[in-house]
This record gives structure tokens, C-alpha cells and sequence, in this order.
């Protein structure tokens, strides 16, 4: 049987010469992850140039494709933020269109990314990054009343001050694991229960029997996959909405 | 390739997990070494192979971290590129495009609403203006109604008068020529008497007593 663990394997398309930073290691080859992450955008580019080029009134097909996509984060941004989540919607737009592409393209064509810990790690770092960034610059130094809630009885503080500090530490933690673990466990599954088929169906006729109920699951998982492919697009801008209200709306807590 | 791959494999534990944190200078120079090892030895897509197999019996190949600042800048530049696009071009020609068809439809609306209300203003001004014609129409009927009743009323009562007179005056005629008849009866009666005492007496009564004995009788 393959190794499931296989289809996560980084492999070099185009090699460059790599080169140090600071003693560590850059190598910015080409890789297939790298190029499932070049196949996500531009295919968002591509369609978001082709449907929106001659954006019309009565909208066509693509467009209004284009434009449910555009309605769900908007109202997700104004609906969580609130009027000022206008601001945000290009950077939450672009989180969501890019872990949804890669995930689409990892459940369609080439190689999943965002099953990349590193890529994963990437985007809850700029989400984090960008949170403490608005945090900071919208609230100065009462950035740090997040982790202070008003309204506390002052002998509860010490225990709920740290118990923030670490929940919100915790948030690039969990953004990470979340989308990585779904898409490396949806993926693995469905390896696992693919490989089965052939496996099982060298047994002889029993083993045909194994090898349609494991081809009926992998028919099911994919379906299951392609909602999580979704699904965890639209949790992390979720997510990213919740963390970017906390610091927008800070004195509202 | 099992070989290359097992005589591979600590080399790469040992340069990507345990020594970027300890002792940086010593990580590189052992990648280094093991990169050209690869690179001398096997070709390119076996150097692939080599590795994943390497990796695949240690754990998730996610893990191996000499892949991680490559994908990581490349996904800081791709994620750049793709924010510029659509913070710059497309969500600005998409929230156009909704404002702009939110704005036509207000707009049409607010235009079918005027015309509405004009149409309802008009069929209320006709409804009145029929009403008012049918007010005319019901008033001119009764008048002209009452008005030849009046002319009815007043011709009858024209013609009443006239027959009355008539009727007065033929009573007030029949009534003098009764009275003139019954004046003459006394004389006629006279007459008739005298000529009849004549007649059995021969001889002419007096006036006097005739006309005492019409009256007794």
C-alpha cells in the first residue's frame, strides 16, 4: 500500500540556489507546495479578473459567483466588526479566498498547501501579526486592556489575567492546528481508505466486498473533504473577524 | 535508494530538528554537507524520493523544517500579490458594482413608486369627476323631474279652476232658470185656475182670490 504520509512530501519542481538569513536557511526553490500556492492565486485572480471585467448590473454567471463570495465575507466582516469591518475586508477577502483555493486545489489537482504546517503557520501568524498591528495603532498601550476585562472583581483579576494572556497566545496556536490537522487527517483518511480498495481487492472475493464499501467511503469522504475545504476557509476568516473585532472594539468590552 | 535513504536519514534529524535552535553554525554546515552529498550522489528526482522516504518512516513530512522559509516567503510574497489585487482591484469593482445596483433599484423603485401614486391620484380624480358628473345628471333628472311635476301641478290645477268656473256658472245659470221656472209656476198655476173657474162658473174669479187659493194649495 502507498504511504498516505507521501502526498505531503515536499518536492523540488525548480531548483534555486538557496541562501542564509541570519544562519538560517532560506531555499526558495520551487516546490510543489509552492506551486499549489501559485496555482491557488491565480486561479482567484483569474477569476475574479474574468468575472468581474465587464461587472454589469445584471450580473452573469461568474459574477454573481464572484459576488456571493464578495456578500459572505462582507457581511461577515460588518456583521462581527461592525461599521468599521469595511477596513478589514480585503485582508480577511484574501484569507479566505486563499486557504479556500488551496484547499480546492489540494481536493482537485496538485497538492494541498494549507496541509503545510508551515503554510498554516504563515497565515495565523499574519493574522495574529495583523491583530496586534490594528491592536496597537488603533489603542496605543490600552492594547493590553484585552487581556484585562472590565467589570471583574478585582480578587479575580490575577487568575483571569494570565488565563487571558495565554488564551490569546493560544489563538496562533489554534488557527494553525485547526486548518492543518483538518486538511492532513481529511487527507490521510482518504489515502488510507483509497489504498484499502486496492489492497483488499487482491484478497479475492471477499476481499471485493471490502474493496466497495472502502470505494463507497472514499466516495463519501471526498463530498465530506470538499465541505471541510469550505468550511475551514470560512472559519478562519471567521475567526479572523472575532480576533480583529476584540482589538477594533476594544473599549466596548 | 533504501540505502541512500537510511544513511540519509539522521544526517537530516540531525540538521533540521535538533541543532537551528542549539548551535546554529554547526545545522549548516551538516545541511550543507548532506545537500551536496545528495546532490553528487543521486539525481534529482531520486534526491526527492531519498528524502520523502527518509521522512515518511520519521513522522509527517511537515515536520521536515529546512522546507519551512521557502514556502513561508513565498507564501508572504503570493499572499501579498493576491492582497494588493483585491484590496486594489476587485473589491473596490465589486462593492461598485452592488452599490451601483442597489442604487438603480432604489432608484426604479422610487420612480415606479412616483408613477404609482400619480396613476392612483388620477384614478381618484376621475372617480371623483364621475361621481360629480353622476351628481350633475342625478340632480338635473330630479329637477327636471320636480320641475314637470310642478308644471303638471300647476296645468291641473289651471284646468281645475276653469271647470270649476264653468261648473260655478252653469249651477248659477240652471240655478236662475229654476228660480225663474218656479216664479212662473204661481202665474201658470193662476192662469190654469182661472181659466178652468171660467170655464165651470162662467164667470172670471177675482185676482185676489185666485192667487189666495194658488197659495193655499
Amino acid at each position: 500500500m502507498a504511504d498516505p504520509l507521501h502526498q505531503f512530501q515536499i518536492q523540488k519542481v525548480v531548483e534555486l540556489p538557496a541562501f542564509e538569513v541570519a544562519g538560517i536557511p532560506v531555499d526558495l526553490s520551487i516546490t510543489n507546495s509552492v506551486l499549489a500556492m501559485m496555482f491557488a492565486v491565480a486561479a482567484v485572480i483569474v477569476f475574479f479578473s474574468l468575472s468581474t471585467a465587464r461587472a454589469g448590473i445584471i450580473p452573469g454567471r461568474g459574477q454573481v459567483m464572484a459576488e456571493g463570495l464578495f456578500k459572505l465575507v462582507d457581511d461577515l466582516t460588518e456583521s462581527i466588526i461592525g461599521h468599521d469591518g469595511r477596513a478589514f475586508f480585503p485582508f480577511v477577502f484574501t484569507l479566505f479566498l486563499f486557504v479556500l483555493s488551496c484547499n480546492l486545489i489540494g481536493m482537485t489537482t496538485y497538492f494541498t498547501a494549507t496541509s503545510q504546517l508551515a503554510v498554516t503557520l504563515t497565515l495565523a501568524l499574519l493574522t495574529i501579526g495583523t491583530v496586534i498591528v490594528v491592536g496597537v495603532l488603533r489603542n496605543g498601550l490600552g492594547f493590553f486592556k484585552l487581556f484585562c476585562p472590565s467589570g471583574v472583581p478585582l480578587p479575580i483579576l490575577p487568575i483571569l489575567i494570565p488565563i487571558e494572556i495565554i488564551s490569546f497566545l493560544m489563538r496562533p496556536i489554534t488557527l494553525t492546528l485547526r486548518l492543518f490537522g483538518n486538511m492532513v487527517g481529511g487527507h490521510i483518511v482518504m489515502k488510507v481508505f483509497a489504498g484499502f480498495i486496492v489492497s483488499l481487492a487482491s484478497l479475492g472475493f471477499l476481499g471485493y466486498l471490502g474493496g466497495f464499501v472502502s470505494l463507497f467511503a472514499v466516495v463519501a469522504l471526498t463530498a465530506l473533504e470538499f465541505l471541510v475545504a469550505y468550511l475551514q476557509a470560512f472559519v478562519f476568516a471567521v475567526l479572523t473577524c472575532v480576533y480583529l473585532n476584540d482589538v477594533v472594539n476594544l473599549h466596548d468590552h | 535508494m533504501s540505502v541512500t535513504s537510511s544513511s540519509e536519514a539522521p544526517v537530516t534529524t540531525v540538521a533540521t530538528l535538533e541543532p537551528i535552535v542549539t548551535a546554529p553554525a554547526s545545522a549548516e554546515a551538516a545541511h550543507d554537507a548532506a545537500h551536496a552529498d545528495s546532490h553528487a550522489a543521486t539525481a534529482h528526482t531520486e534526491e526527492v524520493h531519498g528524502h520523502g522516504d527518509a521522512h515518511a518512516s520519521g513522522g509527517l513530512p511537515q515536520f521536515q523544517m529546512e522546507h519551512w522559509a521557502g514556502q513561508m516567503i513565498w507564501l508572504v510574497i503570493l499572499f501579498g500579490i493576491l492582497f494588493l489585487l483585491i484590496a486594489k482591484v476587485f473589491a473596490p469593482r465589486l462593492r461598485k458594482v452592488i452599490d451601483n445596483r442597489g442604487s438603480t433599484i432604489a432608484e426604479d423603485l422610487a420612480n415606479a413608486r412616483a408613477i404609482r401614486d400619480e396613476a392612483e391620484a388620477q384614478a381618484k380624480a376621475a372617480a371623483a369627476e364621475t361621481a360629480q358628473a353622476q351628481a350633475a345628471a342625478r340632480k338635473l333628472a330630479s329637477d327636471a323631474k320636480s320641475k314637470a311635476a310642478a308644471e303638471l301641478a300647476a296645468a291641473q290645477a289651471a284646468e281645475d279652476a276653469r271647470l270649476n268656473a264653468v261648473l260655478a256658472e252653469s249651477e248659477a245659470r240652471i240655478r236662475t232658470a229654476r228660480d225663474e221656472a218656479l216664479s212662473h209656476v204661481a202665474e201658470i198655476a193662476t192662469d190654469t185656475a182661472s181659466a178652468l173657474v171660467e170655464k165651470l162658473t162662467g164667470k172670471a174669479p177675482t185676482k185676489a182670490a185666485l192667487s189666495a187659493a194658488v197659495k193655499k194649495a
